[in-house]
This record gives C-alpha cells, sequence and structure tokens, in this order.
C-alpha cells in the first residue's frame, strides 16, 4: 500500500488535491488542486505537507468568513432601514422599518411583502403599526421557518432589507360597529393592534382580546390598555387572566355584553376558525385576516388563493379580510402546507449551515 | 448598387443557430444563439428595399425596416441600430420576442414567392451588435421641466418612458416588484430572453434620464390622484398589464400541485425557484406536469417545466393544433423539445390524494363545431369520453384579466371587465392620465403593448404642448446626415439638441 492520500497523477506529474466541502463550492470550486512539478513520489510525499496545510487554511477562512456571513446583520445598501428592535420572546420579535412613504400611506389591515435579501423569499408581514410623523412602520414576526429565523438572526438595528414593498390589500372596514372584539393570538396578537386603535379612535366600545402561552411571553399590554374600553388577556397555564384559549375569552366578552356587533379575529388559521365557529351561533359579523403563503402580493400569480363562500378570492388584492363564517378554513389550512417538505429542508440546512465547524476539511481522493 | 430582384437574392432564408435540443432541455440559456456578422449581412441582402414598405406599416412601432437592414447591407451597424432606435429603443428584446410572422414578415413582398426577409433576427442582431458594443442613442436631451410617471415596467410603460424622456420630460418608472421589467422579467423565461438583455435596456434608457423605482405599488403607496395632485407630475401613464390569472372553477383547483402559469413562471424567473435552496424560493413540480391551454405563456410555463427537471410535460387544449394561438416557433420548440401535445381535451376535474396534492387530471375530449364569434371553430365535449390523465403538477395558462390595483384605488372609469376605458388617444376618464397595453385591451404581445406606449406617448406630448416629432420618422434622406436621429435638414425640432454646456443626461458620444 503506497501512501497517495492527497496526491494524484495526471500524465507523469504529481498534484496535490484537497476536496472542499459543499457549502463552500460557490466560492472556491469543488476541489484545491495543485501540481508538484516531480513525478517522483517520493518527492511528492515530502513536497504535500506544506501545500495541504495551504490549501487547509484556504477552506478554514472561507468558512469563517462564510459562518461570518450567515450571523452577519443584513445589509443590502437600500433604503429599508431597520430602526429598532425588539425581542419579545425567543421566537416573536419587533422591526421598525424606516419607509416614510408607506407609514404615511398604511392603513389598519394592510400588510408588506419583504424580502430579506436578493436570494431571498418575499414574504408577507402584517403592517403591526406605523408612525407617520417618525416615518416608520412595525411588523412583528414570529421566528418560525428558514426565512425568519435568518430575519431573527440577523436583522438589527441599522440593518437593511433588499426589498420592502406595500402598503397591500384592502383596508379594514372600521366604519360600521359601535361595539366590537379585536381577537388577537399567536403571530395575530400585533396585528389587531393598528384596527383595535382605529376602532377606538372612531368612537367604537372596544373589547380587547389576546392569548398568550404564559405571562413572559406577554408584549404591549400597555398599548393594548390604553386603545382597549375591556382587556381580556388568556394564558394557556392561567398565570393571568383568564386560562384557556382566545374562545374561552370571546365566550365571557359576549356574556358580559350581549349587543357587540362585530368581530376582528387575526392569528393562526386554527384560531380564526374556532373563533368563527364561536361566533357563528349569535350571528354576529366576524372579520379574519388571511395570511397564504404569496410571491407577488399585486394579484398575479394566484398563489394566495382562498375559498371564501363558493367563490376563488385572491387575499393580495380582494383581501386579505374577509367574512369568516364564509372562509374555507380546511382549504387554507392544507394550502399552507405546500411547500412544508421544501421549507423544513431549507431550514434544517441553514440550522446545519450555522453550525458546520470544518476547521477539519474531508480529505482528499473522495471523488 | 444595382437593384436587387426576387431573382438575385439569397433564395433561402439564413437561419439562426440554435442550441441542440438534447443540449437545451437541461439548460435555461437561450435556444435561438444569434446570427453571426455574415449571417446578417447575407439575410440582409435578401431585403429588396422595397420604395413603399408594407412592413413599416405593419409593424405596431414604425420602424424603418428597409432603412436599418439597407446599413446592414454597407456594414454600418452603428446607422442600423440608429435607425432601430428611432423608433424602438429595445430592439434586443423585440427582435427575440415579437411575433413578426404575423407583423412585418407577413407583408413582406420576398414571402409571396420565397420565404420572407428574417427581419426579427436581423433586428435581434442589431440589438445585441449595440449591447455589445456599448452604444445608445447618446442624446442630449434638453429638459422641458415637466415631470411625467409611469405606473408599470413593461414593454408599454418602457417604450413610453424612452418617447417621454427623448421629449426632454422627467421619468419616473415605478414598479411593484424589486426588478423591473414587468412581464418581460417575471414571465418570458430566460432562454427565451435573458434577464442581462432587459437589464442592458433598461440601462439604455436611464442613460436617458429616465428614472426606475422599484417596490413601489401606486395605487396602494399613493394613488393616481396623488401623483397628479400632490405629487406634481404633469402626466401620468399607466401600464399595468394584465396579469391576474384566471383559473376554470372545475372542482380539485386548491390542491397543492395546481398553479397559475404565473405563479410558475414568476418563482421560476423572477425568483430563482429552480437553484432552491441557494436561493430561498421553493417550487415543487415533481416529474409529470400538465399545462392547461396552449398561448405562449402555457408554451414558456411547459418548456420551463422541461428545464426544472420533469419528465413528462403535456400540454392539454381543448382546440386543435391549428387554433393554437401560440407563435408557431414556440410550438414547434416545445414539440422538439418533446412536450406531449394532447389537442381537443379539456379537464373536468382535478383529483386529490389523501394529503391534499394532485394525483391526476380527469379530461373530456372534445371535436369542433361551428365557428365562434373569435372565428375559430367551438369545442364541443364528446360525451362519456373523459378518461383519468396521470399527474403531479397541474399549470393554468388560459388567459389572465386586468391587473386590480389601480382599478381598486383610482376613480379612472374601467370597462365591465376591469380594464381601463381610453379614447382614441388613449386618454383616460382622467385629465393628463393615459393608459396603454394589457390593462388596456386585455393580454396581447409585447410589440403591440410597445406600440400603444408610443402612441400615448404622443398624446401626452400633444396634451403636454410638446411638439410631436413624428415627421422627423417620415422625412428621412440619408442615415449619414443623421445626428441622434435627427434628420440634420429637420427644422425648428424642439426633441434633440446637440450636446450643448448645459445638457443634462448625455450618455455616449
Amino acid at each position: 500500500m503506497s501512501d497517495t492520500k492527497y496526491l494524484f497523477r495526471r500524465n507523469r506529474t504529481w498534484w496535490v488535491k484537497v476536496a472542499v466541502p459543499a457549502a463552500l463550492r460557490d466560492e472556491l470550486g469543488y476541489d484545491l488542486r495543485r501540481s508538484l512539478r516531480t513525478s517522483d513520489l517520493d518527492e511528492a510525499r515530502q513536497a504535500r505537507e506544506p501545500v495541504v496545510a495551504e490549501f487547509r487554511r484556504t477552506i478554514a477562512d472561507a468558512e469563517r468568513r462564510r459562518r461570518r456571513m450567515c450571523h452577519e446583520p443584513l445589509d443590502s445598501g437600500s433604503g429599508f432601514v431597520v430602526t429598532a428592535r425588539e425581542d419579545f420572546s425567543d421566537v416573536t420579535f419587533l422591526l421598525e422599518v424606516h419607509h416614510p412613504q408607506l407609514a404615511r400611506a398604511a392603513q389598519p389591515g394592510q400588510f408588506v411583502l419583504v424580502l430579506a435579501h436578493e436570494r431571498g423569499e418575499r414574504i408577507p408581514l402584517t403592517i403591526a403599526d406605523f408612525d407617520r410623523d417618525a416615518g416608520t412602520f412595525t411588523m412583528v414576526i414570529q421566528a418560525v421557518g428558514k426565512t425568519t429565523r435568518e430575519m431573527q438572526l440577523r436583522c438589527q438595528v441599522g440593518s437593511t432589507l433588499h426589498a420592502v414593498v406595500g402598503p397591500m390589500g384592502c383596508p379594514s372596514d372600521i366604519a360600521g360597529a359601535a361595539k366590537v372584539v379585536c381577537v388577537g393570538g399567536g403571530l395575530g396578537i400585533a396585528s389587531i393592534y393598528p384596527q383595535l386603535r382605529a376602532f377606538q379612535e372612531r368612537g367604537a366600545f372596544v373589547i380587547g382580546i389576546v392569548g398568550f402561552r404564559t405571562e413572559e411571553l406577554i408584549f404591549w399590554e400597555d398599548k393594548f390598555r390604553r386603545h382597549c374600553d375591556e382587556l381580556i388577556i388568556c394564558t394557556d397555564d392561567g398565570s393571568v387572566g383568564i386560562k384557556g384559549m382566545v374562545t374561552d375569552g370571546i365566550e365571557v366578552a359576549l356574556a358580559r355584553h350581549p349587543d357587540v356587533d362585530e368581530l376582528v379575529a387575526i392569528g393562526p388559521p386554527v384560531m380564526m376558525r374556532a373563533c368563527a365557529e364561536a361566533t357563528r351561533p349569535h350571528g354576529i359579523r366576524t372579520t379574519v385576516s388571511l395570511n397564504p403563503i404569496m410571491v407577488d402580493g399585486t394579484g398575479m400569480c394566484g398563489g394566495c388563493r382562498v375559498t371564501v363562500g363558493d367563490e376563488m378570492k385572491f387575499t393580495c388584492v380582494d383581501g386579505p379580510e374577509f367574512d369568516a363564517h364564509q372562509v374555507d378554513f380546511a382549504d387554507l389550512m392544507s394550502r399552507q402546507r405546500r411547500f412544508r417538505d421544501k421549507e423544513q429542508f431549507a431550514a434544517e440546512r441553514w440550522a446545519r449551515s450555522l453550525e458546520t465547524d470544518t476547521a477539519d476539511a474531508p480529505g482528499g481522493g473522495r471523488r | 448598387m444595382t437593384k436587387k430582384t426576387i431573382r438575385t437574392i439569397p433564395q433561402e432564408r439564413t437561419t439562426i443557430p440554435e442550441q441542440p435540443v438534447a443540449e437545451r432541455i437541461h439548460n435555461f440559456c437561450e435556444v435561438a444563439l444569434g446570427y453571426r456578422p455574415e449571417d446578417a449581412r447575407r439575410e440582409a441582402e435578401r431585403c429588396l428595399l422595397c420604395p413603399e414598405p408594407a412592413c413599416v406599416l405593419a409593424c405596431p412601432v414604425a420602424i424603418d425596416i428597409p432603412g436599418f437592414i439597407e446599413q446592414i447591407c454597407l456594414g454600418k451597424d452603428r446607422a442600423a441600430y440608429d435607425i432601430v432606435a428611432d423608433a424602438n429603443l429595445l430592439p434586443a428584446i423585440c427582435g427575440r420576442v415579437c411575433p413578426q410572422e404575423d407583423q412585418c414578415e407577413l407583408v413582406c413582398p420576398v414571402g409571396d414567392t420565397l420565404e420572407p426577409v428574417a427581419i426579427g433576427r436581423l433586428e435581434r442582431w442589431v440589438g445585441d451588435r449595440a449591447l455589445a458594443e456599448g452604444w445608445d442613442t447618446g442624446a442630449a436631451v434638453e429638459r422641458s421641466g415637466l415631470k411625467v410617471a409611469i405606473v408599470g415596467s413593461g414593454p408599454a410603460s418602457l417604450a413610453c418612458a424612452a418617447d417621454m424622456a427623448k421629449a426632454g420630460c422627467e421619468v419616473i418608472v415605478y414598479e411593484a416588484l424589486h426588478e423591473p421589467g414587468g412581464v418581460l422579467r417575471y414571465g418570458i423565461p430566460e432562454f427565451r430572453l435573458p434577464n442581462h438583455v432587459i437589464d442592458a435596456e433598461i440601462a439604455n434608457l436611464t442613460k436617458l434620464g429616465v428614472t426606475v423605482e422599484c417596490n413601489t405599488l401606486v395605487g396602494r403607496l399613493f394613488t393616481i390622484e396623488q401623483l397628479v395632485d400632490e405629487m406634481g407630475f404633469s402626466a401620468v401613464f399607466v401600464g399595468t398589464g394584465a396579469g391576474s390569472p384566471r383559473f376554470m372553477g372545475i372542482p380539485g383547483e386548491s390542491l397543492h400541485g395546481v398553479l397559475s402559469a404565473n405563479e410558475l413562471l414568476t418563482r421560476c424567473n423572477l425568483m430563482g425557484a429552480l437553484e432552491f435552496p441557494a436561493y430561498d424560493t421553493p417550487i415543487d413540480i415533481g416529474t409529470r406536469v400538465a399545462v392547461i391551454g396552449s398561448g405562449n405563456t402555457a408554451m414558456d410555463a411547459l418548456r420551463v417545466s422541461l428545464r426544472a427537471g420533469a419528465e413528462q410535460v403535456a400540454c392539454v387544449y381543448r382546440r386543435s393544433r391549428e387554433e393554437s394561438p401560440a407563435r408557431l416557433e414556440e410550438l414547434i420548440h416545445a414539440e422538439e423539445e418533446g412536450v406531449e401535445f394532447h389537442w381537443l381535451t379539456a379537464p373536468v376535474e382535478i383529483l386529490g390524494d389523501d394529503d391534499g396534492a394532485v394525483r391526476a387530471m380527469r379530461c373530456i375530449r372534445m371535436e369542433l363545431g361551428e365557428p365562434d364569434e373569435s372565428g375559430r371553430r367551438r369545442p364541443i365535449p364528446i360525451e362519456g369520453s373523459e378518461y383519468d390523465f396521470e399527474t403531479e403538477t397541474v399549470v393554468y395558462a388560459i388567459g389572465t384579466r386586468a391587473n386590480p390595483v389601480i382599478g381598486q384605488t383610482s376613480k379612472i372609469a374601467l370597462d365591465e371587465r376591469g380594464y381601463i376605458r381610453v379614447d382614441e388617444h388613449l386618454a383616460t376618464s382622467m385629465a393628463g392620465v393615459y393608459a396603454g397595453g394589457d390593462i388596456v385591451t386585455g393580454a396581447a404581445t409585447v410589440i403591440l403593448a410597445m406600440g400603444a406606449g408610443r402612441r400615448a406617448a404622443a398624446a401626452m406630448k400633444a396634451y403636454l404642448g410638446i411638439r410631436d416629432t413624428a415627421v422627423v420618422y417620415d422625412e428621412r434622406t440619408s442615415a449619414d446626415r443623421r445626428w441622434f436621429g435627427i434628420d440634420a435638414g429637420e427644422r425648428n425640432f424642439t426633441r434633440l439638441r446637440l450636446p450643448a454646456d448645459d445638457a443634462v443626461g448625455v450618455g455616449g458620444t
């Protein structure tokens, strides 16, 4: 057995070859190789070590650069600058973005599409707040998939997002109701806030219901209190307020106020469906804000189509708010799972890429 | 030069080199590789240089076709480009995607006895030469101080923007997506129209002083009314297009794996889904794809699916091959590449599995009956001819509707189908607001949209009191006496001037 590790022969000359880890091949190529300018195997063995060491250093440097890049704040050089960030829990965080035109135009119920970086994915996010004077708007994001987790890691104050477009969708109809219940759960807690505020500013009696898992995860309580005539907090463990789901909160509210004439619910589809069922027997007008998979957000791809009544609607231009009693939630939930496998693959791959330690790169001779 | 006759010109049409089928279905490189210089000269020789050219009248943007072909014959490519660019600032795009066989090449007298002159291929060659050499129109534009907003950045908008910029207006193009180009970008795949060509042609526009602002959804971020009333624009052109996909309303349309051609193409062309996971946008088409419809969009969807790795790609169309609205060239390319065509077939139901994914499509056979109002024979279902067709992906390419956002957010009058209502000058119901392209006519071609963009620009110039320059295109003497597209003998023009000290937006020479 001759020792030809890292060595191969082309014509009569010996070469060194070190394989490059898969994650770095875009940058470095499949492997690093160099001629040793000798046809003698013993000489080649002696000359091998420094070259292999050098190649390993190159690979390690590239890996360090790449890992630094994975963690580095996003900076696309665009004008969409993150001006504030707040972390509410290990998955929920708030980003405030500078965009004076959008802040001026935004209405309750509308959303934005965000493309975090050039190779990213366009994701819809509800506008959770806007400040026309400061020229900023706020999004509250739950880090659940690759894109949102990457944003959680890489969006810092001063970061820039590659693209932000909006406000999209039809504004909420806040004209009708005199007494309204606004329900927020999960990623919908922040989204319900602009509507709740608008209802209150318009003079309606507003009952807010927000659901959290436990006391530590509660955020914006003061903001909600300021704009609600009555606030009901529900927690899964009963550490604050009512123990149970937001639907338990709805029961309490409806018992206390039989004259409620509208309910607006934003949250995961399961929750919105439960809310719709809770109000159906009472015949209360119920509105939900849907958040399906979208690409362009201007009505051109049809990816966000939902069944409302017997009609097909595009959430991005016909919604995002629809009559909860008409929405086919089973359909909505099924369509949100469209890319489940790919999403899971991307998230796992990304998580791995953060951890990989390739200081000890795989050896040569692998084909 | 002796006069050319039908007998003296090269008899055979010069073929365009193409990528071999076996290779091209695995890559996104262009299929038609473009003429080499000797091909272009030879093909240019085939033009009879008719004194009253029918082709110019058949061209929606009225390019002086014999004029530029003559320059190619003389070896003066730069002069050829200047002539094309007078009428059309996007020759590399139009040479690729125009249906020339239904326009200029259809009326070419050479086509009466031989194959018509390959005008489209020559236009593309001129456009590609200009891109390779970095030529631009080199215009020194005298600013008129007027501001014009263009809504959308598709072909109609770009053509209008070019003309308004040449007229000295400050032009801002608003695009909702994060890349400009509209359907050229998200719709037409890389192998038919490479993105670098779009970038280069748009860069030429910016040299004329056009500003492109992406990520701006007009109607929602600000309205058309605000553009005119608050933001100081003197005129607005709306070219938002018709991109809202239609579905058929048959059972099973919300299953995973049913998507519009627009979604498929946007994910692949704009978002880089085929390079997932290097790009974050996913697409999942499986190994068997069925595309419903047989227009150009359907051909694009079929051919993208092949390149994305689908093994069995089928086109399902309720009429026969003769009625197919796709360009013949696209149809032939798709056939060569191994697309299965199911003519006289219509889907009636999409069948799913327990997981909510597509399993198969139930189709019914059709036969052709009497011609309908469109002149095409109406397909009639043959009873009892249903059969199941196994597939994992169903793509809808059966047409589109008007994009709804402008209609939802402004008071511009629409027709009953949601398209913008315009008069013969393409003026909408709102003063100073013009519209053209698919948002007026419904889905059509790139060049018809560009023609509409230019007609709207002419009307907008009249509205703004800028003298229209049609005369410049009519009274041509010789290319040698022209600077920046302006005839030296032409008097009293206000459009372009030789570079002056205070000239802005000077590019090139």
